[in-house]
């Protein structure tokens, strides 16, 4: 018991910890730069191509697409820096001395991104709402709660993954970007999945936000708790597998780097 | 001053510069995100988005390549003096008897003909992959929109490079400039879409005029008075900036020279 409280305190110590490193240092025009301005210009760009293509009536599909898809802004960028940014900074020999459970730490890196992430979706749809009028009366909010919170935890389960992919190899910024938009495509933010080929309909269903996107959409329009539970449950299993992959990364890096001393290699 | 002379100023110091920093992006992933990948993946999801709605997908080659024009501008243009700090050669640089101003037209030049690779980028993907048959219906007239184009970006970059080192606080506002500029500028899609009140923003942008130029010569719908206009926009525009940044980079070498402030983040 005593341990599991240790531990406990070690995953929130090391989610605050992990959160202020990333953005303390930062100006507050850069936190507004990189979690308002751009993600509502996203939003904003590619609802507007929808709403050329498509006209005005069309805008809650690709509202909804792109709000959801800022979770990935946390998931992505935020948790793989927090996981990754050890090695850069220095504090990777400090991280694997330190007693505690391995998987409490590393899952702490993702915990205030979840909730910052899901704000991030909650001002893309407010803005839905405020341009476009995008209607709320048919949606059990609570249930659009759960899809945006399952859209975080999947897309943060992805990006534990590739911050330990970050501590093997240089170009994670790369990596993070490319994932970020493969994302975009793949999820079906903008265009319907069935109109892609059939290999692409295959990858989207193995990454996060496919499901998550298609469930608010459903809410939305006034489905219920039955109607998307098990879309929201298979992706939330989607998240865990990816976050699952990352820990085994992780765990393999500091075995590796203890055995050949390549710790701090870069 | 002889023929010689300016060559020596000025034509050789900026070739160097921007064969040195073309040689140092190439391989450089960020800078291949930026101008081939990023604009390849909008270009993509255009086509799926815009297929059936524009007549000519030579539209959304353009408007995505330029999507990875203005990103290569900003992020790659706009962080040529910035990143000479982050390797410790800023003071170099502002030592040598060759004017600062000179050697950033450089490598804004080595930048904007690297960002153009994202025209390729996008050529090849929708003829390619989405084999749409690709013609641009007035070449000549692209060709001149496109040169223009380089210059309105090469000088528009004098003024963002060195606003962003001496202002880290206008730099904190980097990733929020991409997107607002692809909605503004009407890359792909009529800026008539946009609130009103928007319209004086767009037509106050560089890369507005440089998308118009571009769409209406490669669609063929360019007269002489609309694409003479948008030519003398773009070109007012380049001498504006050359006038704008020689003030700034005056202020850039007092920083350096005068405060010694020049280095410190």
């Amino acid at each position: 018991m005593r341990k599991f409280v240790f531990n406990l305190r070690l995953f929130f110590e090391s989610a605050r910890l992990s959160y202020i490193a990333l953005f303390r240092w930062l100006r507050p025009g850069t936190y507004a730069a990189s979690k308002i301005i751009m993600p509502l210009a996203d939003i904003m760009f590619f609802t507007f191509i929808g709403i050329y293509a498509n006209g005005v009536e069309a805008a809650p599909f690709y509202v909804i697409g792109n709000a959801m898809h800022l979770a990935a802004i946390n998931g992505i960028y935020g948790v793989t820096m927090s996981v990754g940014g050890d090695r850069w900074e220095g504090t990777l020999p400090y991280l694997f001395g330190v007693p505690g459970s391995r998987l409490f730490t590393f899952l702490g890196r993702a915990f205030f991104h979840l909730l910052d992430g899901s704000l991030n979706v909650i001002i893309g749809l407010l803005l839905g709402w405020l341009i476009w009028q995008l209607d709320f009366s048919q949606a059990n909010l609570l249930l659009l709660g759960a899809a945006i919170a399952t859209a975080t935890i999947a897309t943060c389960g992805m990006g534990l993954a590739l911050g330990a992919l970050g501590l093997v190899t240089v170009n994670i910024m790369f990596i993070n970007n490319l994932f970020f938009f493969l994302l975009l495509i793949f999820a079906g933010a903008n265009v319907p999945i069935e109109q892609f080929p059939n290999w692409m309909q295959t990858i989207s269903q193995f990454i996060p936000l496919t499901r998550s996107i298609a469930a608010a959409r459903l809410i939305i329009n006034g489905a219920h708790l039955a109607d998307v539970q098990s879309m929201l449950l298979v992706e939330l299993l989607i998240g865990a597998a990816y976050a699952l992959l990352g820990f085994i990364i992780f765990r393999t890096f500091e075995y590796q780097a203890r055995l050949r001393g390549t710790l701090e290699a870069i | 001053m002889s023929e010689r002379n300016i060559a020596i100023r000025y034509i050789r110091p900026i070739l160097m510069s921007a064969g040195v920093l073309f040689k140092q992006q190439a391989t450089d992933l960020f800078v291949i995100f930026t101008v081939v990948i990023q604009p390849m993946i909008v270009a993509l999801l255009a086509l799926w988005m815009l297929g059936d709605a524009v007549d000519d997908a030579i539209y959304i080659v353009v408007g995505s390549g330029m999507t990875g024009l203005w990103s290569g501008l900003l992020f790659n243009g706009g962080n040529s003096i910035t990143r000479e700090r982050w390797t410790g050669t800023l003071e170099t640089i502002v030592g040598l008897p060759t004017a600062m101003q000179v050697i950033v037209i450089g490598k804004n030049l080595a930048n904007v003909t690297q960002s153009m690779a994202s025209m390729i980028a996008c050529y090849t993907i929708s003829s390619l992959f989405f084999g749409y048959p690709l013609v641009v219906q007035q070449p000549w007239l692209f060709a001149i929109s496109l040169v223009f184009t380089g210059i309105a970006f090469v000088s528009f970059a004098l003024i963002l490079a060195p606003l962003f080192i001496l202002n880290p606080a206008v730099r904190s506002f980097q990733n929020g400039m991409e997107f607002p500029v692809f909605l503004l500028s009407g890359f792909l899609f009529p800026i008539l879409l946009l609130p009103n009140w928007t319209n004086p923003i767009s037509y106050a942008l560089p890369t507005y005029w440089a998308a118009r130029a571009l769409h209406i010569t490669s669609q063929g719908l360019a007269t002489r008075h609309e694409l003479l206009f948008v030519w003398a926009m773009l070109l007012g525009f380049s001498a504006l900036y050359l006038i704008m940044s020689s003030w700034i980079f005056r202020a850039v070498l007092r920083k350096a020279r005068v405060d010694a402030t020049l280095n410190m983040q």
